[in-house]
């Protein structure tokens, strides 16, 4: 609740809308409700979840895979920015690296909630197992967010520099985060610039290899579960991962400029789109052929999982969220002429995209667990449980609180001047 | 007169009962000089003075001159692994799917509620009238590859050198990834769940595995919070004793010993035409056998 402290703490001045203060509250309610559900799972332990042995792995590990996605879709997102000077996304640059070094914090909460004894989890870097995926995730994850935040740094130094002389909350925060000899010349604005670069691009295979790859490779290598069991696998969770991190920053772009009521830039919006759609279909193009092989491979169990999957009680989250409402419509969104140029509709299509990638994970994550490992043994039965949902809502929630709190205390977007303190 | 006997005239006294050695070697097919030196060797072996590894190389050649295909002891290999290998042979002719096993393992390991380290899978086969009934005991395979220490990411469940995989429940957390790797579905997690209410001081032990006192069982006590599984009785195999399940068999259908002795009743059960693995296409290699 130190969180709680410092948004009440904020400046006296009425300075906030009451949307804002609506939303904040809500977030507050949302992370207390979550608070008590997390304290009963530490306490009770993993009791109060439908986990079983069948079926060890549920809700929790859904979100951390899917917010690691968006962590790593929306750092690759920045570094066609940072990288390769796509400057028409400037906009979006920074916030994307704030959203990804959020998102990481929310996918390793989740992670620390699924462990059976989240008192051991030093023990992932004291006990270092070189042949085990999880354990190269875990180092990987540590690297992947130390490099964020210091590309964000770097990224808002200039910015903080200027507002050190700011009598704001946000000067103060850039007063506690820059030196005090600290200037802007032409030599730090190159000096900056060379090294966004280079951490950007030591960061592409690091996000790509090592953090989203490897989240997939985790499940890739299990040759007792033949629907994860694909070299295609950890491409099939990057491509999902560009998806989902390119239509959370399309959204939160367009919600944040609507709220502030801020000019939208429509063509970059319209852009953004289309390269959402573009790499949706590269993904269904995957996720399609590594159906095509599954089904001939006439594996037992493999076929099974795929049933259940399409046809079984968690059909509905296939057809209808992952494929229906993550797929079809924010294509036809973005596609059809009265609706393509339309900044709700794109706002709302990306929004779907998002949900429909929470989908794409549990259907990852669950259907998989369902059919025996070996045949004889009891089917899984798995649907999470009020706390899960709870805490997860709670993780949730945090995630967000953080969000914006740092929207508000750090300047993330394009240049200081245009965005002072706004109401 | 016997307080006048000294320690060396009793060890005369003693060695009068001892045959000669050279005499008896005599006696039998085999070459007496190597018996004799073997024997002052092995004495010094004991007395600490010659160590086993130079022991075995010495005189490996020559055993292995003198007895030929008989001569089954394979050298102490200096990089410490042993020639040790546990296995099981479970003969399924006998096997009557009485789950006594089952039961047996649950008393010795006192598994708690939804944990059973053993069960015995059950089909029927055919169609009517021509039909059977399948008993599939399935403990640990204690793989020789095992896919659950590959993925372990804080090397907390691995392999022994006498084949038996463990899992160090000081050290597990619990992330239950190898229980998703697992091709057999021979691991559990320990949600904490207790017969208390049915068997009154079923909590006063926790788990007798691998013979640590851990005291009562309580929450979020280890086990609890960890993964568990069957470790072929590893606590009792140090005592001597067979697995509570191999023991127990009414159907005397399980046997257990070394795989990595040519001469055991496992290693000729396991090289019968009969034999089989499960999933042996998986590449875990495991070590329980079975007869069909
Ligand atoms: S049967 Fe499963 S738990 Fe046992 S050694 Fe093999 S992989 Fe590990
Ligand atoms: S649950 Fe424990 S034994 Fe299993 S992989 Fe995780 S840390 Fe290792």
């Amino acid at each position: 609740m130190a969180l709680h402290a410092k948004t009440t703490a904020l400046p006296p001045i009425g300075n906030f809308s009451k949307q804002f203060k609506w939303w904040i509250g809500i977030l507050l309610v949302l992370f207390a409700v979550g608070g008590y559900f997390i304290i009963e799972r530490l306490v009770l332990g993993l009791d109060t979840t439908n986990l079983s042995s069948i079926t060890p792995w549920g809700a929790w590990i859904a979100f951390y895979i899917f917010f690691v996605g968006l962590s790593a879709g929306s750092f690759l997102l920045s570094t066609l920015i940072f990288v390769f000077g796509m400057e028409q996304y400037e906009r979006v640059g920074k916030m994307a690296l704030f959203t990804a070094i959020v998102c990481m914090i929310v996918a390793l909460t989740f992670v620390l909630m699924d462990l059976g004894r989240p008192d051991r989890f030093m023990n992932a870097l004291i006990h270092w197992n070189v042949i085990s995926i999880l354990a190269w995730e875990i180092h990987f994850y540590l690297v992947y967010i130390t490099l964020l935040v210091t590309e964000l740094y770097i990224a808002m130094r200039e910015d903080l520099v200027r507002l050190r002389t700011h009598d704001t909350w946000r000067g103060m925060i850039a007063r506690w985060l820059t030196f005090k000899n600290s200037k802007i010349t032409e030599e730090t604005k190159k000096r900056d610039h060379r090294w966004m670069k280079i951490l950007g691009t030591v960061g592409i295979p690091l996000a790509i290899l090592g953090v989203h790859g490897g989240t997939g490779a985790l499940f890739a290598v299990v040759g007792a579960r033949g629907t994860w069991n694909s070299g295609l696998f950890p491409l099939i969770f990057v491509i999902s991962a560009m998806v989902s991190g390119t239509a959370l920053l399309l959204a939160i772009y367009v919600i944040k400029q609507k709220v502030t009521k801020k000019p939208i830039d429509q063509e970059m919006v319209i852009s953004l789109g289309k390269m959402m759609v573009a790499f949706l279909f590269i993904d269904l193009l995957m996720q399609f052929y590594e159906y095509l092989v599954g089904v001939y491979g006439l594996e037992d169990g493999h076929l099974q999982s795929m049933a259940i999957q399409m046809g079984g009680p968690y059909s509905w989250s296939f057809w209808g969220v992952q494929m229906f409402l993550g797929a079809v419509v924010p294509i036809f969104l973005v596609f059809y002429k009265k609706t393509a140029k339309n900044m709700h509709a794109i706002l709302i299509a990306a929004i779907l995209v998002v949900i429909g990638i929470i989908g794409v994970r549990f259907n990852i994550v669950v259907p998989s667990q369902i059919p025996p490992v070996f045949e004889g043994r009891p089917f899984g039965d798995y649907y999470p449980t009020l706390n899960e949902w709870m805490v997860s809502i709670g993780i949730g929630a945090m995630g967000l609180l953080i969000f914006t709190i740092g929207d508000r205390l750090l300047p993330l977007e394009e240049s200081v001047d245009t965005t002072e303190l706004e109401g | 007169m016997l307080k006048q006997m000294l320690q060396t005239d009793w060890d005369r006294l003693a060695n009068e009962r001892l045959a000669d050695p050279v005499n008896e070697l005599e006696q039998s097919p085999y070459d007496t000089k190597l018996g004799l030196d073997m024997a002052n060797d092995a004495k010094k072996v004991v007395a600490g003075s010659l160590n086993i590894e130079a022991f075995h190389k010495k005189y490996h050649s020559s055993l292995l001159g003198e007895f030929g295909n008989l001569f089954t002891q394979e050298p102490v290999k200096s990089d410490g692994s042993s020639s040790l290998k546990w296995g099981m042979v479970i003969d399924l002719q006998k096997c009557v799917g009485c789950d006594s096993c089952t039961v047996a393992c649950k008393a010795e390991n006192r598994t708690p509620p939804g944990i059973s380290y053993n069960v015995v899978l059950e089909e029927e086969i055919g169609e009517f009238p021509n039909v059977a009934k399948v008993n599939l005991p399935m403990p640990c395979m204690h793989c020789d590859n095992p896919p659950c220490v590959q993925v372990c990411p804080v090397r907390a469940t691995f392999k022994l050198d006498n084949g038996i995989v463990t899992i160090d429940n000081d050290r597990c957390i619990g992330c239950r990834y190898c229980i998703i790797a697992c091709p057999y579905g021979a691991r559990s997690y320990d949600f904490g769940e207790s017969y208390e209410e049915e068997m009154l001081s079923f909590n006063d032990v926790t788990s007798p595995e691998y013979g640590i006192e851990r005291g009562k069982r309580e929450d979020r006590k280890t086990p609890i919070g960890t993964v568990r599984k069957c470790n072929f009785c590893l606590h009792r195999l140090e005592r001597g004793e067979e697995p509570a399940c191999v023991e127990t068999c009414i159907g005397d259908a399980r046997f257990f010993g070394n795989l990595n002795d040519p001469n055991s009743t496992v290693s000729k059960l396991a090289n019968s035409p009969r034999a089989f693995r499960l999933k042996s296409e998986s590449g875990a290699g495991p070590n329980v056998i079975y007869l069909k």
